[in-house]
C-alpha cells in the first residue's frame, strides 16, 4: 500500500511540475486566500477613532454596579447547592431554576437603568458608536447580522432570557473596548439591545435598547 | 494550448493539488494514531439526526473513532431535560454506551448551562482544552470571545509543545463560501494572529449548514461541519478559496491522527464519502501550501 501511494504520489508530482510548465500557474497564483480583514488597531489608528477609555467615570460606575450585582449573585449561590458535572439534566434545570428564583427575589424592585446608569449608557453609546463607525464596522455588523435573533425581542429585567431564542455574538472587536465583566455575567447582543445577563441564573439582568445599529439587522 | 486541454489540466491540477483521490483512501488504523469524529448543528431531536448518529455508528464499525468534536448548536430550542435526552442522550445513545466520549463546543442556540452536562466534557467551562496522544485540542467559545478567553488561548498554545498538532474547533467559521452567514471575519481578527503566531494546524467550526474543506488560509486548514443534523440543501456558494464541499445531505468527518499525518474522511448519512485526503503537519506556523 505504502509503496503505491509513494509511487501515486511520485506521478502526481510529475503531473504538477507539467502543469505547471504548460502555464497554468499565474491562474492559481492569486487563487485560493480569502482577502483579510485588516487589524482593527491600525484600522483604528488610521480613521482617528481612539478606542473607548475604559477609565471613564461612565464605566467606572458600571463596573462598580456590576460588582454590586456579583456579590448578591454569590451571596445567593453559597444557599444553593453547588452545581458539578452531571449526568442528570434535570440537576442543572433545577440549579439553575432556584439561583434565578432567589435572585429575582432578593432584587425584586431592580429595574432597567440599575446597572446600565445614565453615565455608564454614555459611555457604552460612545464605546459601541466608535465600534460600529470605525473601520471594522462591517466586520462587527457581519457579526451581528449572522447570528440571531434579528427579530424584535421585548425583554425585561429580572426575568429569564427566553430560552429558545439564540444568542447573537457580541462583535468580539467590541467587546475588547468594553469593560472586562466577572463570570457571573456576559454581554450579550438580542437584536438591536446590549444584554448584560446572569449566564448562571440565565437571568436578565439589565439591558440597554436599541444601541447596536438597526441597520446591520436589515435584510434578515 | 487549446481551451480544452487547458482546462482538463486545470481540473487535474486541482484534484491532485487538493488532497489524494477517494479511491486511494485508507485509514492507517495505527495502534498510537489519535481518531475521532467531528460533527456539527445536530442538535434536532429529529429524524435525520438519528440517521445520521446511526451512520457514525455503522462507520465505526471499520474505523473505531474514541470521541467526537461537537462544533455547537447542540441543543436547538429548548434545554429542558427532556430537550438534553431527545436532542442528544437518544441519537448518540450507542455511541455513549459504547463509551465513546463527547467534546463540546457551544453554538449561539446553546444555553451555558450545557457545560454542566458531563457527557459534554466541558468540566462547567465554555472553553477547555484536552490532550490526546500528539494532539494538544482547543475549545472554544465562539459566542464570546472576551479578552478573558483570548488571553487563556495565548497562554495555552504557548505552552504547547511544538512537536505536537494544534487542533481548535468553534462554532462560527473564520472562513466560509456559505450563503447564508458567511465567514465570521470579526472573529478572525482576533484569533488569525494568536493561530498563525502559535502554529495552529487545524480548525474545525459549524454554523453554517453545509459541509466545507477551505484551501489553507496562512498556512491553516479549515473545515466547517455544520451538517450532522440541519441541513441547507444548496446552502454551499463555492468560491476561490473551497477546496471542496457538500451540502446536499447530513454529514459528519472521520479522522486520524497518527503522528504527523491528519486522515479525513466526510460521509454523508447514507454512507457516501464525499471528501477525504491527508493532512502533512506543517512543521512551522505558515507553512502549509494554498
Amino acid at each position: 500500500m505504502k509503496t503505491r501511494l509513494r509511487s501515486a504520489s511520485q506521478i502526481r508530482s510529475a503531473v504538477l511540475m507539467a502543469i505547471v510548465v504548460f502555464g497554468t500557474a499565474p491562474i492559481h497564483a492569486s487563487a485560493g486566500q480569502d482577502p483579510q480583514p485588516q487589524n482593527p488597531q491600525t484600522q483604528t489608528q488610521q480613521a482617528q477613532n481612539p478606542s473607548p477609555d475604559l477609565k471613564s467615570p461612565g464605566f467606572q460606575e458600571f463596573s462598580d454596579c456590576v460588582q454590586k450585582y456579583v456579590q448578591l449573585h454569590k451571596s445567593v449561590e453559597s444557599t444553593v447547592p453547588k452545581l458539578k458535572s452531571t449526568n442528570e439534566p434535570e440537576l442543572i434545570a433545577a440549579h439553575q431554576k432556584i439561583l434565578a428564583r432567589k435572585i429575582r427575589a432578593a432584587r425584586a424592585h431592580a429595574k432597567r437603568g440599575d446597572i446600565f446608569t445614565p453615565a455608564a449608557k454614555e459611555a457604552f453609546l460612545k464605546a459601541i458608536s466608535s465600534e460600529f463607525q470605525g473601520p471594522q464596522a462591517p466586520h462587527a455588523k457581519a457579526t451581528i447580522k449572522q447570528g440571531a435573533p434579528l427579530k424584535r425581542i421585548h425583554l425585561h429585567v429580572n426575568e429569564i432570557y427566553p430560552e429558545s431564542i439564540p444568542h447573537t455574538s457580541v462583535p468580539p472587536t467590541m467587546l475588547q473596548n468594553l469593560p472586562k465583566l466577572p463570570e457571573e455575567v456576559a454581554y450579550r447582543a438580542v437584536s438591536s439591545d446590549l444584554v448584560l445577563l446572569d449566564v448562571k441564573a440565565n437571568l436578565v439582568v439589565d439591558y440597554l435598547p436599541g444601541v447596536l445599529p438597526v441597520e446591520a439587522m436589515s435584510g434578515q | 494550448m487549446t481551451f480544452g486541454r487547458r482546462f482538463f489540466l486545470i481540473g487535474l491540477f486541482l484534484v491532485l493539488a487538493t488532497g489524494q483521490r477517494a479511491d486511494e483512501f485508507k485509514f492507517p488504523l495505527k495502534s498510537n494514531s489519535v481518531r475521532f469524529a467531528a460533527i456539527g448543528d445536530m442538535g434536532t431531536g429529529d429524524k435525520p439526526e438519528f440517521e445520521t448518529s446511526e451512520q457514525m455508528n455503522e462507520q465505526r464499525k471499520n474505523f473505531p473513532f474514541d470521541f467526537v468534536l461537537a462544533l455547537g448548536d447542540n441543543l436547538y430550542g429548548g434545554h429542558s431535560p427532556a430537550d438534553f435526552e431527545k436532542k442528544f442522550a437518544s441519537p448518540y445513545k450507542a455511541l455513549l454506551d459504547a463509551g465513546v466520549k463527547f467534546y463540546a463546543a457551544l453554538g449561539n442556540h446553546d444555553d451555558a448551562s450545557e457545560r454542566f452536562y458531563k457527557p459534554f466534557n466541558m468540566n462547567g467551562a465554555n472553553y477547555y482544552s484536552f490532550k490526546k496522544g500528539n494532539v494538544h485540542f482547543f475549545a472554544l467559545d465562539s459566542n464570546y470571545m472576551d479578552p478573558k478567553q483570548l488571553d487563556w488561548l495565548q497562554k495555552q498554545l504557548e505552552s504547547a509543545g511544538s512537536n505536537e498538532w494544534k487542533i481548535c474547533f468553534f462554532h462560527h467559521p473564520l472562513y466560509s463560501s456559505a450563503r447564508k452567514h458567511g465567514p465570521a471575519t470579526d472573529l478572525r481578527l482576533l484569533l488569525e494572529p494568536l493561530f498563525v503566531k502559535y502554529g495552529v494546524n487545524v480548525v474545525f467550526a459549524g454554523h453554517e449548514h453545509i459541509y466545507e474543506r477551505i484551501l489553507p488560509q496562512k498556512g491553516i486548514y479549515y473545515f466547517t461541519e455544520g451538517s450532522s443534523g440541519q441541513l441547507r440543501t444548496g446552502g454551499l456558494d463555492r468560491s476561490s478559496i473551497t477546496a471542496n464541499g457538500f451540502d446536499t445531505d447530513r454529514a459528519f468527518m472521520l479522522v486520524e491522527v497518527a503522528d504527523d499525518q491528519m486522515y479525513f474522511e466526510t460521509v454523508s448519512r447514507t454512507g457516501k464519502v464525499v471528501d477525504s485526503g491527508v493532512i502533512q503537519r506543517q512543521q512551522t506556523a505558515g507553512a502549509a501550501k494554498p
